[in-house]
């Protein structure tokens, strides 16, 4: 013992080690959370800087980005039901066995005995659907909102990304059950995948180039939907398109904090209504301090220098804001799963479509341009848009209007004239092509890529096109261009989206009602 | 932004190196080990891409009914290929609709496709529809002993017709 | 802030609710937890494990959940004694706890809800098979049981009344009951199952030494039957003893299936690779998909047995543009044939798994009707060409099916003429082919069905010295005659009308000039057919070379359809 040091200081070693065998929760505690209970604003503002899972806010909230209809609190409801299509689809995958026809069957036994099984697929569902939904509309409110100006343009492009990545989740999840749905619904969509051959066999070199034809092969795995597509669209499902998403998500938040957190509109401080009494403290002065990360950093970071600062603790306020909209998605998710079931259709049948074949919801818009050609319908126009959105932000370089709803007064009617005028180009468009048909019932040997490149489609594309160029014209504005391109092209995709749910029966023939569907 | 801070007699660690150096060997580094990153990536690229197709065979032997008439198609059970015979010569037309792969329906005038409405002739031309070309006429041989080898994976041009 | 946390409270009770809510539908409210309750208050004594059960079959590919609420029903339960949902389940031959109940009764095994499990739902098209039509899931395994004639199975079964055997024995539930006086009943064992062990061979022998050894006052058991037991005729025991081969423990399905056999329907529809293909193959008919059915013109219930049902009262009004005949059954008989048609259920189990009567049939020849010349001559050509041979019209617009038993025709269709005809059909005809690759009727049942046929006319071929082919008359004399004489019937270009189609490669082909000479001379008595070689009233009498001129043109389409 004689060589070993030794501490004398809190009495003999035995009992020093009773003692710290008696503190230690209070010393785990206090090694997890360092900086004490959060209990003043300057505490809380460490607990917020030291957590690794909070950190990613901001200490301090500017009181615009609190505002409910600043954000409708569309990203958070977006964000929260992919945590619960996360946990719920982690805990379905205890009994889920991607293998055909033993799929269904393990369906079944979920709905029917796994314990919570019913509940919680139901609740894997709707949250899919409510993320999908909230995609979208968080997307329209960073529009209209002119959020994706500068600094934040390349977020919105994450964003654009994010777009079908998320799309790309639930429609993976559409082939798992092994129903009749999904079967058909996949079918058609890997052979969207191979409608590139559309216009190579129109050109006549798909002998030599066939992406349409290698894009189907690698989702399938094969040339037919079997359990080759199903372990896929699995992988995809469970694991690749879910890190893809995670990974891009986390970049989207990076940059939310890294370009100064929400957009707001230049002179927010006269906007802003006076705080509340009960809200306090209200930083108003600007922070003076300029860092440089590691001393190498030129510029100063964004969120400095633009007093007065109008911000208040992200702890508690922006805490209650999210878990406030956090648990109304939750609401919302059980809510609706208590009262209508996910669908569970008849077994795959690979021999007998099911008619009519209807691909998800949100597909359905898309589904209605493919009935006129599949490769302009499915990807032409698709990619069309989603690269015209992504370009936005570079395209709209005004300044006026950051952060408000349609850019100010003006906007909203702008808005309203163009969705009118979306609107009634989308109805008079899809009521010529149902009453009287289009160019193959017209003149029957018409050539295929005189077919491709004019479709309805395409023509509602130039429409809306035309229309965004005259509102430029006519407001001398780029962003009243983009404001009636984007407000054209979603009363286009909500009518088409509509038709295609509602309005198309058995051979997709246009029916005013299901109750007129011929029977089988 | 702030004003470009003066050039001044002793360089500051802010300001960027006038001229690069050249690193020939750093550069050689980072190149190829970009380059070899990339090729393993190229490399595993090729997996998903299946060599041989899964499928089952899509040639089989069928014995059409003695009472076939003459334009009444033949679906043999689980295949989707419509067998037609007219005396003596025989052809063989695939169910599969070239919009979107669904399975078409002989019905009097030809064949319907349930999903989006095409509409083909007897002859597998589009009469209506998204359909982009008509449907495929696939290899039919004879097998011997009155039964017919089709061959669901071999398209031959539109009018083919094989003697048995 | 107020705000957010008035939304984080509600929203976070209102989900609070509805989780509570959820919990309590799953397991208080379960409706097999519900009646385990209802079983475990009602069951006196022992207690009841409330918990999910399941009869796992991996055979089968069945995992069936029903004695989650037919608790009574599961192995080691005993359920409440005598009630049909939650009591045992009726001995039957196979011991339900090893079978499953899906095998049998159809429906959706994985179901615990009554609704799924019973299978009234959309888009899972598997529903139950009704409970009165119970036997039609013996289908499902057993698809070639064998069936004698229904005439024969009527025969035997009025014999085994007249003989009084139902004063001791028990069979098909009737039978076996006490006599007056307390004379006993009930002495002999229950028979209604009889078929599956085999009927003994001594049975008569063993009832006759009892009866000697009881009127000898031998302690047999001294029981009434024994001195009262009769003597039977080696005819009337044949006939019962294929009653009794035929009672299996499903007498409706036996009584179904034989009056399939006896209606004819076989003609046209193939069943396990047997019969025509006028129709559509009946092989599945019993799994068809209530969601994949036309119900427009169904009255009544929309479900497969009723579909059945109504398409039997009424082809046309069900199937539209059906050509099947309304057959003018009555209402017992279409519901032994919906009973039948729901039993053809053939589920794709591995070999090692088949009953008795599938692996006779498929890998040892066996068949399922029985192979006398009538019998089949019921089964496959009644349905058409009458159950005398008259011949018939079911559609006036189309040409009639021909009286085969006409004593004219037999006269002179050769053996193999006929044999040819059956075996190959008439192709482009309705008449199918018969052989074995085609309709699947054997050569030595072909020619029974020939032999019956002739019995129908009562008359043989008369002898034909004649070589096949002899008529050399002048084709365009033969030509005129046909245009003047026989057109008007047969049609201008031979393919039939009001008479039967001559341009036909198959008709030429098996016919010899003998047979067509005869046949034109002769005419068929009682069809409108006349005989030539006399005249009538309308018709001028043909030379015999007129006749042979006329055979010399029909020659000539030979080859050419």
């Amino acid at each position: 013992m004689s060589g070993l040091p030794t501490e004398t200081d809190g009495g003999p070693a035995l009992g020093r080690f009773a003692d710290n065998l008696k503190r230690i929760p209070r010393r785990f505690l206090e090694t997890m959370f360092r900086g004490g209970r959060p209990d003043s604003d300057r505490g809380r503002s460490n607990f917020v800087f030291q957590n690794v899972f909070l950190h990613l806010h901001s200490v301090r909230t500017h009181r615009w980005s609190l505002k409910w209809s600043t954000t409708w609190g569309l990203g958070m409801i977006t964000l929260g039901s992919f945590l619960v299509t996360v946990v719920t689809g982690v805990l379905l995958m205890f009994y889920y066995k991607p293998y055909p026809d033993v799929a269904y069957q393990s369906i079944k036994d979920i709905h029917f005995v796994v314990p919570t099984g019913h509940f919680l697929r139901n609740i894997h569902r709707w949250a899919a659907n409510i993320m999908v939904v909230g995609v979208l509309l968080h997307m329209a409110r960073v529009f209209f909102t002119a959020s994706y100006r500068k600094p934040r343009e390349f977020n919105w492009v994450i964003g654009m990304l994010l777009l079908p990545v998320t799309l790309g989740l639930s429609f993976t999840g559409y082939l798992l059950p092994w129903d009749q749905l999904a079967y058909w619904a996949i079918t058609i969509g890997a052979n969207i995948a191979q409608s590139p051959r559309e216009v190579t066999d129109a050109l006549g070199i798909t002998q030599q180039f066939d992406p349409g034809g290698l894009q189907k092969l690698i989702l399938l795995g094969s040339d037919e939907v079997g359990e080759e597509a199903l372990i896929r669209f699995y992988l995809l499902h469970v694991l690749i398109l879910p890190l893809v998403l995670c990974f891009l998500v986390a970049v989207h938040f990076w940059r939310v904090r890294k370009d100064g957190g929400l957009a707001r509109p230049a002179d927010v401080d006269v906007r802003l209504p006076p705080p509340e009494r009960r809200t306090f403290p209200v930083f108003t002065e600007a922070p003076a301090k300029t860092y440089s990360l590691a001393a190498v950093v030129k510029s100063r970071t964004p969120a400095v220098g633009n007093p007065p600062e109008n911000t208040v603790p992200s702890m508690p306020h922006l805490f209650y804001a999210e878990a406030a909209v956090f648990m109304l998605t939750i609401f919302l998710c059980v809510l609706l799963s208590l009262f209508i079931d996910a669908p569970l259709k008849e077994i795959a049948n690979p021999l007998v479509p099911e008619n009519p074949a209807k691909a998800p919801w949100y597909f359905l818009g898309l589904q209605e341009l493919v009935a006129h050609s599949a490769f302009m319908g499915g990807i032409g126009i698709p990619m069309i848009t989603l690269l015209g959105l992504a370009l936005i932000p570079y395209l709209d370089r005004e300044k006026a209007g950051t952060g408000l709803w349609f850019g100010g007064s003006g906007g909203g009617r702008l808005v309203a004239m163009s969705a009118a005028y979306g609107l009634a180009a989308v109805l008079v468009v899809e009521a010529v092509a149902i009453r009287f048909g289009w160019l193959q019932q017209w003149w029957p040997g018409c050539p295929q890529l005189l077919i491709i490149l004019l479709n309805p489609g395409t023509v509602l594309t130039v429409l809306y096109g035309i229309w965004s160029v005259w509102v430029v014209k006519r407001f001398d504005s780029t962003r009243a261009g983009a404001l009636g391109l984007f407000a054209c092209f979603m009363a286009g995709f909500i009518v088409l989206t509509v038709v295609g749910t509602w309005f198309r029966g058995p051979n997709w023939e246009f029916y005013w009602s299901p109750s007129q569907w011929p029977g089988h | 932004m702030s004003q470009e801070p003066k050039p001044s007699a002793t360089p500051s660690r802010l300001d960027p190196e006038l001229t690069a150096r050249r690193d020939f060997l750093g550069t050689a580094a980072t190149t190829l080990a970009c380059g070899t990153c990339g090729f393993a990536l190229l490399g595993s690229a090729r997996l998903p891409k299946v060599a041989v197709l899964p499928s089952a065979s899509k040639k089989f032997k069928v014995v059409l009914p003695p009472s076939l008439l003459p334009g009444q198609p033949f679906v043999p059970p689980g295949r989707s290929v419509a067998i037609f015979k007219d005396g003596d010569s025989v052809h063989a037309i695939s169910t599969i609709c070239t919009h979107l792969g669904c399975v078409v329906k002989p019905v009097e005038s030809g064949f319907d496709c349930p999903c989006h409405g095409s509409r083909f002739a007897a002859n597998g031309d589009v009469v209506r529809g998204p359909a982009p070309k008509a449907l495929a006429w696939l290899s039919v041989s004879s097998a011997g002993g009155g039964a017919v080898l089709v061959d669901e994976g071999k398209v031959v041009p539109a009018g083919t017709k094989v003697s048995v | 802030m107020q705000a957010n946390k008035h939304l984080l409270l509600w929203s976070s009770a209102g989900s609070l609710v509805v989780l509570v809510w959820a919990a309590l539908t799953e397991t208080i409210f379960a409706e097999w937890r519900q009646s385990q309750v209802h079983v475990a208050e009602n069951l006196a004594g022992q207690p009841l494990d409330i918990q999910l059960r399941q009869i796992v079959v991996k055979e089968l590919d069945a995992t069936d959940r029903c004695i989650s609420c037919h608790v009574g029903m599961a192995p080691g339960e005993t359920g409440l004694p005598h009630d049909p949902v939650y009591g045992r389940h009726p001995a039957v031959v196979h011991e339900a706890s090893e079978m499953g109940c899906t095998a049998c009764h159809g429906g959706q095994g994985r179901a615990t809800t009554r609704d799924d499990a019973h299978g009234n739902v959309a888009h899972w098209p598997e529903p139950m098979i009704p409970p009165r039509y119970f036997y039609a899931g013996c289908g499902s395994c057993h698809t070639h049981l064998e069936v004698p004639s229904q005439s024969s199975l009527e025969v035997g079964r009025r014999l085994f009344e007249q003989y009084d055997c139902l004063a001791c024995h028990r069979i098909d539930g009737r039978g076996g009951t006490l006599r007056p006086g307390g004379a006993g009943g009930g002495e002999g064992p229950d028979i209604s199952r009889i078929g599956t062990r085999g009927v003994p061979a001594d049975w008569y022998d063993v009832h006759l030494r009892n009866r000697q050894l009881a009127a000898a006052g031998q302690p047999v058991g001294g029981l009434p039957w024994q001195v009262c037991f009769g003597e039977i005729p080696a005819d009337h025991r044949g006939a019962i003893d294929a009653y009794l081969q035929s009672r299996i423990g499903a007498p409706g399905l036996l009584e179904a299936k034989a009056l399939f056999h006896s209606l004819g329907c076989r003609g046209c529809h193939k069943e396990n690779g047997v019969g025509g293909d006028d129709g559509p193959d009946l092989s599945f008919v019993g799994t068809k998909d209530p969601g994949q059915t036309d119900f427009r013109g169904v009255r009544g219930e929309k479900t497969v047995a009723n579909w059945l049902a109504e398409h039997f009262r009424d082809p046309a009004r069900v199937v539209p543009g059906s050509q099947m005949p309304a057959l003018g059954l009555t209402e017992p008989q279409i519901e032994l044939l919906t009973l039948y048609m729901l039993s053809l259920r053939r589920t794709a189990a591995p070999e090692a798994l088949w009953p008795r009567d599938r692996v006779r049939a498929l890998r040892l020849g066996g068949r399922e009707f029985a192979r006398d010349g009538a019998t089949l001559y019921g089964t496959f050509c009644a349905a058409c060409h009458g159950p005398a041979g008259e011949g018939r019209r079911y559609d006036p617009a189309a040409a009639p099916f021909p009286a085969i038993g006409n004593p004219d025709f037999l006269a002179v269709a050769s053996d193999e003429f006929l044999v040819d005809t059956v075996t190959h059909g008439r192709p482009g005809r309705r008449m199918p082919a018969w052989g074995e690759k085609e309709g699947g009727l054997r050569p030595d049942e072909i020619r029974e069905v020939v032999a019956f046929l002739r019995t129908l006319g009562g008359v043989r071929q008369e002898p034909d010295p004649k070589p096949r082919r002899w008529a050399k008359g002048d084709v365009a004399a033969g030509q005129r005659l046909f245009a003047a004489s026989c057109a008007s019937c047969h049609g201008p270009e031979g393919r039939g009308g009001e008479g039967l189609a001559l341009r036909n490669p198959a008709l030429l082909a098996s016919a010899t000039d003998t047979y067509l000479f005869e046949t034109i001379r002769r005419g068929r008595r009682g069809t409108t057919m006349v005989a030539f070689g006399t005249g009538s009233p309308t018709q001028r009498a043909l030379s015999p070379q007129e006749i042979e001129d006329l055979v010399t043109f029909l020659r000539t389409w030979e080859g050419k359809p």
